[in-house]
């Protein structure tokens, strides 16, 4: 089922269901590696819902291009099947992150003071890790994104 | 240690069709034991970011035939690489790649098979189960000069779905097309089939 999300101006749709039931398929092996439970990379208070709308998709797009280009590609399995779900959600994210491409050339995917703000303090959190618990921790929050989109 | 002696498989083509995709080659005669293929891809993420990972197939790594059902590992509407290689014990033949990657957007469509019945009064029609990608769009009416037409989305085929409730003595004819909503693409429209409430199902 394609959902909207409306972001600001900025309007794309995502079939969101789809990409939560192929994650669901390793989101309890890859939560399982995760060593650091006493704290997390994506925080409440730097949600999309927290940001204002015209921030949001800036918000998404860099949050997408972390995933792309430090989580999915580094995170590491010998396990095929697991290999075949994150190729998955990668080309699901590449998907979406051409859409915000096409917002960002009409000039809808604004990036104000908030978003990057919000973006530096996620980076923050993520670079505090050492690398691949990092990339284990920030795959394990997949669902934390998921829903923060299925709330736009 | 495996270095590649035997002949790679040539001619690779995809069919795809209602979003079912078939990768095929030319199979490679070798005499003597069974031949196998093993089949690899990479979406264009892979091909973008991590050009040296190649994803084995989730149902042909290896196979014995000269076709490969790659339905399952197309799960994003984005470009796929192809390869496919020869092996047999521990030997293996160089990987030979589909000349141009292969999009799911490009599948061909084809309208829905349906059956149109009628349940006492009831118009009733039950449409081809194509997977859950699909919905479908149909239009149904009752035969007469200056009909309305009207139109119903249809979620899921397999299952019958109520119409309409028929007068007695008068035609309707019912058509429908599919639609994948992930690719931004429908069918054409199937040949209209109509009923009689007192007669049996007349083609058009």
């Amino acid at each position: 089922e394609l959902r909207t999300l409306r972001l600001g101006s900025c309007v794309i749709t995502a079939n969101l269901q789809a990409i939560r039931n192929v994650f669901s398929e390793i989101r309890d092996s890859v939560q399982a590696r995760d060593e650091n439970i006493d704290m997390r990379i994506l925080r409440n208070t730097g949600s999309l819902q927290d940001t204002k709308p015209s921030d949001r998709c800036c918000l998404l797009r860099h949050l997408l291009r972390l995933y792309l280009d430090r989580v999915f590609k580094n995170y590491q399995t010998s396990d095929h099947h697991t290999l075949r779900i994150i190729s998955n959600l990668a080309n699901s994210f590449l998907t979406i992150k051409k859409d915000l491409g096409i917002c960002h050339d009409h000039m809808t995917c604004h990036c104000g003071k908030e978003a990057t703000e919000k973006y530096r303090q996620i980076l923050h959190h993520f670079e505090e890790l050492e690398p691949q618990a990092a990339v284990v921790k920030a795959l394990g929050e997949l669902n934390i994104l998921l829903r923060w989109m299925e709330e736009m | 240690n495996g270095v590649a002696v035997l002949p790679a498989p040539q001619n690779l083509s995809v069919h795809s069709t209602n979003m079912k995709h078939l990768l095929t080659w030319s199979p490679v005669i070798l005499p003597g034991e069974m031949t196998f293929y093993s089949v690899e891809y990479q979406g264009e993420y892979e091909s973008l970011y991590t050009s040296h990972v190649w994803i084995p197939s989730s149902s042909c790594s290896p196979t014995n035939g000269s076709e490969c059902d790659i339905t399952d590992d197309i799960t994003a509407t984005v470009p796929y690489n192809l390869r496919v290689r020869t092996t047999r014990d521990s030997q293996t033949s160089a990987w030979s790649t589909l000349e141009h990657p292969f999009n799911r957007n490009s599948t061909v469509l084809m309208p829905p098979r349906m059956e149109v019945t009628k349940d006492g009064f009831h118009l009733v029609l039950e449409l081809e189960d194509l997977g859950p990608q699909f919905e479908f769009l149909v239009v149904y009416w009752r035969r007469e000069p200056g009909a309305k037409e009207h139109a119903k989305v249809v979620r899921r085929g397999g299952i019958p779905v109520h119409l309409e409730t028929m007068d007695a003595g008068a035609a309707y004819c019912v058509k429908a097309q599919a639609l994948v909503k992930t690719i931004g693409r429908h069918s054409a429209f199937s040949q209209a089939k109509c009923v009689e409430v007192q007669g049996e199902s007349l083609p058009l």
